[in-house]
């Protein structure tokens, strides 16, 4: 009774979050495909003057080396986006893999899988990246992504735990077991569908987390070398000129912003219209 | 013959938690039985050993003569398609996130029997007294009673031969209870009701037979009408002088 | 006779739904007063708004007068000692309405303190433990001491629901709200608790407000019953009167129900 008074403007509310969400998102997927085959600028060749402001020829100005830095974001994107869905995607399919296991699993295997979630997690990315390194052999883009894969994993595995042994104490799953459904239905039918929101919001807050993440790598010379343009790379390129060219730091700053907003906000409006306990009844 | 019997049954969680002690019964065809016993009287432990998810320490039970088994899937396959549940809780025993057909659907998917499914879906939901478009709807667009109704759906959607019923109507207010109570009984025309429950007045109402429990052992069990008439065991007194009665 | 709560056209809503409906009840000193309803009925919002409790989106207007203080529109600093000491309630789950980590010696502990405190009582350590002890035992608790010392979890559900009352009997309330106090007990220890509860109400000299849905555990502590139907009052008066000719349809549907549970316990007494 007290929701329903409520459903109708959140419910607007989600499906504008959900809009602005997928416009921001769409925005930086298609200048990420743009660049596969165009870009105004040839990247790594001089463009124009050093440091230049922005101006029509160039929209987000020049950097230090007279490249324009509006072709190199637009290559950001790309960098970002594959960052982000590359490693969302390995710690999401270890996470949720390891943690339904556990729900699942005897006493003593959940305990492990417990506690090798919580070590991993204590651990810091940075150690971790570099011994991915070490182990591949190379720093790259590959390398970044396994690193920041890897420390979701565990941050997923952790939810996905605890999300699925609250819903496996429900009677709806004692139902589906009494009804004769197989684990593997209990799993599919049930228990994803149920706890699917819930991650989905946290691996959007991840894939944010991961964009931030490489860049700090990639200062370190432990995610992808020059001449990738990663955002990370361009706000440090610009670090030191900040006061004479402002508008290097801000330009690929605003980009990661824009991407982390419209990421959070297309999984808040998912969210909000994939359950059906929060349409609108009737 | 017996549909189902429990023979000499013990069950402890742990050594020194005996929550079964020697408990046998059986529940004939056509003949609905009521467990009654309060909390600490072993009757969830007694519905955990007849849904398959526990299994007694010592002591067999037997469905159709035929022991049971969890690992022999072709009898697992025949005793869930024989005997399904209804639980308390309206809300936590339906899926939030399925349509009502594919909650209703469930035993038919899963045990794979064949026929049309739709028109099974339809009938089953007549026969619990929901309207044909419930089926495109989810749980919460319903009230408790009629959530019972769908788990209820459910529970004979497969056409089982035995219902056990866990407190199945004890989350309910009184007046929609007096409704699922008559519904469960017309139902038991085509089938046998096993119904767990702490209420006295609930299985009076439902049950021709009554079994009490008490700290995992049987104290008294026969006739409904008998038991409640002259009951012989102190704890059945305590538990009939209880029962808050309706001021003459 | 004073009334200790007297409520007038009170209505609850949630932004335009109107869930409690000009509802008027009064409760006399000593009186015993029952409100009946099925979920979603009004009644449980109807005893919140009556010690001031609504849930923040719902607003109530009409008038509420608990021991002589209006309870609408007032702020909450001035209702915090009138819950002490005018009005205590007792929930249906026992388990929630006890802190988990606190020993209930020392849930009890604190409300006898501030009782003690304000009614210019000794408030010495040993006097309120010996308070704290009387009343464990006043609600019939065996071996008060180990009680006192536990935490809720360590306990069966009819002695933490002893414990709740218990805490209610420490403020020395002029009214105990009772809602759905023994839903989750067992049906042995709802008839124990239901009695100790009648025995304490008129021992303590205080009004008793019980909510419920079920007819004859209502019916069993009260002397007069008002029933409520989505956010309405449909019927009221004596519960003999209402339950024997009950006038409006949906009092008579409820009557039908208990009277088909209780023929069919037959003439077992």
């Amino acid at each position: 009774m007290t929701a329903v008074a409520a459903t109708e403007p959140r419910r607007m509310r989600a499906s504008l979050t959900l809009s602005v969400g997928i416009v921001l998102v769409g925005l930086h997927v298609v200048v990420a495909l743009l660049t596969l085959v165009w870009t105004p600028y040839d990247p790594a060749g001089m463009a124009g003057g050093r440091l230049e402001g922005p101006s029509l020829a160039h929209w987000a100005g020049t950097d230090r080396l007279g490249r324009d830095l509006f072709t190199q974001i637009m290559i950001g994107s790309r960098i970002a986006l594959t960052v982000g869905a590359g490693a969302v995607g390995i710690g999401a399919l270890i996470g949720v893999t390891l943690g339904i296991l556990a729900a699942f699993a005897t006493r003593f295997l959940d305990d492990v899988l417990a506690a090798a979630f919580d070590i991993l997690i204590a651990f810091p990315t940075l150690l971790l990246a570099m011994l991915v390194v070490a182990a591949t052999d190379s720093a790259s883009l590959f390398s970044a992504i396994l690193a920041l894969g890897l420390a979701i994993s565990a941050i997923v595995g952790r939810l996905t735990r605890i999300l699925a042994k609250r819903v496996l104490e429900m009677d709806y799953i004692t139902a589906a077991r009494t009804a004769g459904t197989s684990w593997a239905g209990i799993v599919f039918i049930h228990l994803l569908p149920n706890i699917w929101p819930t991650l989905l919001v946290n691996f959007a807050l991840q894939f944010g987390l991961a964009v931030i993440a490489e860049a700090s790598l990639s200062y370190l010379g432990l995610g992808a070398p020059p001449p990738n343009a990663s955002w990370g790379r361009l706000l440090q390129e610009a670090q030191g000129t900040v006061y004479t060219a402002p508008f290097g730091a801000i330009a690929p700053g605003l980009a990661l912003v824009t991407l982390v907003i419209g990421m959070n906000m297309l999984a808040d409006g998912l969210r909000d219209i994939g359950d059906p306990t929060r349409r609108r009844s009737r | 013959m017996s549909l189902i019997s429990v023979e000499n049954v013990d069950f402890a969680y742990a050594r020194d938690q005996q929550v079964l002690d020697g408990v046998s019964f059986s529940v004939r065809s056509g003949t609905n039985v009521g467990l009654v016993g309060e909390s600490g009287s072993g009757k969830s432990t007694i519905l955990k050993l007849l849904l398959g998810l526990a299994r007694p320490s010592s002591g067999a039970i037997r469905f159709e003569g035929e022991t049971f088994d969890a690992r022999d899937r072709t009898f697992m396959r025949r005793y869930r398609q024989s005997v399904q549940a209804v639980f308390q809780d309206p809300y936590s025993s339906l899926d939030p996130r399925q349509k009502v057909e594919d909650i209703v659907a469930e035993p038919l998917r899963s045990l794979r029997i064949p026929g049309d499914h739709k028109r099974a879906i339809r009938a089953a939901l007549h026969d619990v007294g929901l309207p044909e478009d419930a089926v495109s709807r989810y749980p919460h667009e319903f009230s408790g009673g009629q959530r019972q109704r769908i788990a209820i759906a459910r529970a004979i959607v497969a056409r089982p031969k035995l219902i056990l019923a866990d407190e199945a109507v004890s989350a309910l207010d009184l007046s929609t209870r007096i409704r699922i109570v008559e519904l469960l009984k017309t139902l038991s025309d085509a089938m046998t009701i096993l119904l767990v429950s702490h209420d006295l007045g609930v299985v009076a109402a439902l049950c021709e037979e009554i079994i009490i429990l008490e700290r995992g052992k049987i104290v008294e069990s026969g006739k409904t009408r008998d038991i409640l008439a002259a009951p012989q065991h102190p704890y059945t007194r305590k538990l009939l002088a209880s029962v808050p009665r309706m001021p003459a | 006779m004073s009334a200790v709560l007297e409520i007038e056209n009170l209505s609850v809503r949630s932004g335009e739904t109107l869930l409690v409906s000009n509802l008027d009840l009064t409760i006399g000193e000593n009186a015993r007063v029952g409100l009946i309803g099925e979920s979603g009925s009004g009644k449980s919002l109807t005893a919140l708004a009556a010690t001031g409790l609504l849930p923040p989106g719902l607003t109530a207007t009409g008038s509420v007068v608990l021991d002589g203080t209006e309870v609408i529109g007032a702020r909450d600093a001035d209702l915090v000692p009138l819950r002490g000491s005018a009005v205590a309630t007792v929930f249906q789950e026992p388990l929630t309405a006890l802190d988990p980590l606190m020993r209930m010696g020392s849930q009890i502990y604190q409300p006898v303190l501030r009782r003690r405190r304000r009614a210019g009582e000794p408030a010495a350590r040993a006097d309120i433990e010996a308070e704290v002890r009387r009343l464990l035992e006043r609600v019939a608790l065996p071996d008060p001491d180990r009680i006192a010392n536990a935490y809720p979890f360590e306990v069966s559900g009819g002695q933490r629901q002893r414990v709740a009352i218990a805490m209610a009997l420490a403020c020395h309330p002029k009214l105990l709200i009772a809602d759905e106090p023994t839903t989750a007990l067992d049906v042995t220890t709802q008839a124990e608790v239901l009695d100790l509860m009648a025995g304490l109400v008129r021992e303590e000299g205080m009004a008793l407000l019980f909510i419920g849905h079920d007819l004859p555990v209502v019916a069993r502590i009260v002397d007069d019953v008002t029933v409520m139907r989505r956010g309405e009052v449909v019927e009221r008066g004596p519960v003999g009167t209402v339950l024997a000719r009950p006038e409006h349809d949906y009092t008579r549907t409820l009557v039908a129900a208990a009277d088909a549970f209780d023929r069919a316990l037959g003439a077992a007494r």
